[in-house]
């Protein structure tokens, strides 16, 4: 499966949502844990030598499991693949917590469900669709029917002022 | 760098149980033959895979878009082109994928869909929404719940695939029929002749709310 490097390597550059020199520990039988750099930006967790600027290596965070196995260790599974585990180790409890959450809550896919709930229980609630005031309530990934919408409308979108 | 294939894999192959935001056929012109090529892109969050063929098992490569440009390329021979550039590193420019859709239609479906993909738009948003859900719940003297796990990897981590589709299809039959009494009061609100099609859009709806 191709992809481009460069990309990838740009997004390890990105400002990260957490970062910090964990245990890791590979699923293949027999592998030991390593000092690494861990890097979450976007969906993505990246992972460096603690004194290299490349990572090493990267792992897409959707269709997978972040479970917690020790008070201060977690792993990560992926759906494709669900008896391999990624195996980190952290300084203590609250740390690894605050990595569990952050992992879990990374993945677009939680997140668009995520949206999709609260704003039909917000709907429900009031009676008014909460994404009209960002002016992306036609956007076709929010979506309960999944259904693109015509062309040029959701372009000219006012969450432009986010930016 | 190693990308683990796995866990992009795992995204691609959701679309056993999950639609993806936008798939179909564009031409995708290559760098070394440098002819437009018929592929078949699915797009998924924020990334965009591209396959020989509609029915491949495995993709033949994947985009990032994530802080990407989309634009159309309006000065191309080949109609309703247009280009997504990648940043590079340390500011330079990355690569600059030529795609060109089909048709009209085709191709304002996609500028669309590839227009807002960015993850942190989204995060962005879902903060804002979490907390009025919880003020709401607050006010009216409700607990917040929290949106639904992924049904579809629980299920697979415990049973066989077989036993798992059959699972969910079971689950899936039982909560439309849990939500068919209200469709029907819905859709009789609604009165006209379009009430049938508007009840077969709440089927739909109820359908999508459970994945």
């Amino acid at each position: 499966m191709r992809y481009n490097e460069k990309e990838l390597r740009a997004l390890s550059r990105q400002p990260a949502e957490m970062a910090a020199e964990l245990g890791m520990r590979g699923p293949k039988k027999g592998s030991v844990v390593k000092r690494r750099l861990v890097k979450l930006v976007v969906n993505f967790l990246f992972y460096f030598r603690t004194d290299e600027a490349e990572p090493l290596g990267a792992l897409l965070l959707e269709r997978c499991r972040v479970s917690q196995e020790e008070p201060s260790a977690f792993s990560i599974s992926f759906l494709e693949d669900p008896e391999r585990k990624y195996h980190f180790e952290c300084c203590g409890q609250e740390q690894c917590q605050a990595w569990v959450e952050a992992l879990r809550r990374a993945s677009y896919e939680y997140m668009r469900k995520s949206l999709i709930f609260y704003r039909n229980e917000i709907q429900k609630m009031t009676g008014k669709d909460p994404l009209e005031q960002f002016g992306i309530s036609e956007e076709a990934r929010f979506q309960l029917t999944g259904t693109p919408v015509d062309g040029w409308s959701c372009i000219g979108s006012r969450l432009d002022a986010l930016d | 760098m190693k990308l683990h294939r796995k866990s992009v894999l795992s995204l691609f192959h959701g679309h056993r149980t999950q639609a993806p935001d936008q798939e179909g056929i564009l031409l995708k012109k290559g760098t070394r033959n440098t002819t437009y090529q018929r592929r078949w892109f699915v797009l998924r969050g924020n990334l965009l895979f591209y396959l020989e063929h509609k029915a491949d098992h495995t993709p033949l490569g994947l985009i990032l878009l994530e802080n990407c440009q989309v634009e159309p390329h309006l000065k191309a021979a080949e109609p309703y082109a247009f280009t997504i550039q990648t940043p590079g590193v340390e500011g330079t420019r990355g690569r600059t994928y030529k795609l060109a859709a089909e048709n009209q239609e085709e191709l304002e479906a996609w500028l669309c869909a590839l227009a807002r993909v960015s993850w942190r738009r989204l995060a962005a948003l879902l903060p804002a929404l979490e907390a009025q859900y919880q003020e709401l719940c607050q006010a009216a003297g409700q607990e917040p719940s929290s949106p639904p796990e992924d049904s579809g990897f629980l299920a697979a981590l415990a049973a066989p695939s077989h036993f798992q589709e059959l699972h969910e299809r079971i689950g899936k039959e039982i909560r439309v029929l849990r939500a068919v009494p209200r469709g029907l009061q819905e859709a009789s609100d609604n009165a006209g002749s379009s009430s049938q099609t508007k009840l077969e859009q709440k089927f739909d709806q109820c359908l999508l709310m459970t994945d």
